[in-house]
């Protein structure tokens, strides 16, 4: 056992926050991606999840 | 944290990324498709308009086009019945154009027969203008001998005035060796006796006495026109009835009137009356003596 799954066990803690920016960022971009097809859904066709008639 | 972790991390990181920029890059470049439709059913609304108010002046053009046949087609009518008018016009121009050209070719005719006439007449003339001539010259000479007669003739009368005077002379003379010879005589008891002359007496020229005799024609009454004082009988020229000839009609023994003749045809004649007592009838008695 490794002293790193021994951290898991007990609360989760990021030991490298290196990747968790990373990954934030990577998720960050997605819903800001999102965002921007919502807005542009929404003001474009008038509804973000209904096809326009 | 393993290695396999961290790799996927970072591709997943990057392929979110890239993703993501693949996904706005084409959110950013599509089009606005509700602007579009706005867009195109604002100018189809336009065109629908454009439609209606071109199909009104249309139907408006059509009406105008359709109050502008009608009227076109009554003037067509009307110049229809005026060319209709015009070429009956036209037919009775040449008709008449016909006629005054036949009537010129008849004055032409009738003008070259005045001209040929006149010709006739003109050389006539010249041949009569040189008789007249000849006539005046021939009088002008027998005015000469006329003269020359005269003055022969007056020189006669001066010789027998002369000589009558003479005779007178004569006359008295032997009238008074008459009573000379008488007185001579008478107391011998005797007494000259009347002596014939030895040349015989000249009588004067007369005239041959003219014995006439009736004609002795008589015929009927065949034509009257009282209207031109008219009458037509029934000799003519094989009977003898000249021109000039006066024929007295009667009706029984009434005398009616005279007829003188003034055309001859072969076997009837044709004459004015004159001396009108009673108008004449077809069937009354002419004849040139009564």
């Amino acid at each position: 056992m490794s002293p790193e799954g021994q951290k898991r066990i007990g609360k989760a803690l990021a030991f490298n926050n290196l990747y968790t920016v990373i990954l934030a960022l990577a998720f960050g971009v997605v819903l800001a991606t999102a965002a921007l097809v919502a807005y542009k859904c929404y003001f474009q066709y008038g509804t973000i999840f209904k096809i326009p008639q | 944290m393993s290695t396999l972790t961290k790799i996927l991390i970072i591709l997943l990181t990057v392929s979110s990324i890239f993703l993501c920029g693949v996904v706005v890059t084409y959110v950013g470049n599509a089009d606005n498709y509700r602007q579009k439709y706005n867009s195109i059913r604002n100018e189809r609304d336009s065109l629908d308009k454009k439609v209606d108010a071109l199909t009104k002046q249309i139907n408006k053009n059509i009406s105008e086009k359709q109050q502008v046949e009608d009227k076109l087609n009554e003037k067509i009518a009307s110049l229809k019945a005026k060319t209709a008018e015009l070429e009956s016009k036209l037919e009775d121009a040449e008709r008449e154009k016909a006629i005054l050209l036949q009537k010129v070719d008849s004055w032409t005719s009738i003008t070259r027969d005045f001209y040929e006439t006149n010709d006739k007449q003109g050389q006539l003339l010249k041949n009569t203008l040189a008789e007249l001539n000849k006539v005046q010259a021939e009088q002008i000479k027998q005015k000469k001998e006329l003269d020359e007669t005269t003055t022969a003739l007056v020189e006669k009368m001066a010789i027998i005035e002369t000589l009558e005077s003479k005779t007178k002379r004569l006359l008295e003379e032997k009238s008074e060796l008459q009573s000379r010879l008488d007185k001579m005589l008478r107391p011998f008891g005797k007494a000259t006796a009347e002596t014939a002359p030895v040349t015989p007496p000249i009588d004067t020229v007369r005239p041959a006495a003219t014995e006439t005799k009736g004609i002795g024609l008589q015929g009927l009454v065949t034509e009257v026109d009282l209207k031109n004082s008219l009458a037509g009988i029934s000799l003519g020229a094989a009977d003898g009835v000249k021109e000039g000839m006066r024929f007295h009609v009667s009706r029984g023994d009434e005398f009616l009137c005279d007829i003188l003749i003034i055309d001859v045809d072969s076997k009837k004649s044709v004459g004015v009356l004159e001396l009108v007592q009673q108008n004449p009838q077809i069937g009354d008695n002419v004849a040139t003596n009564l």
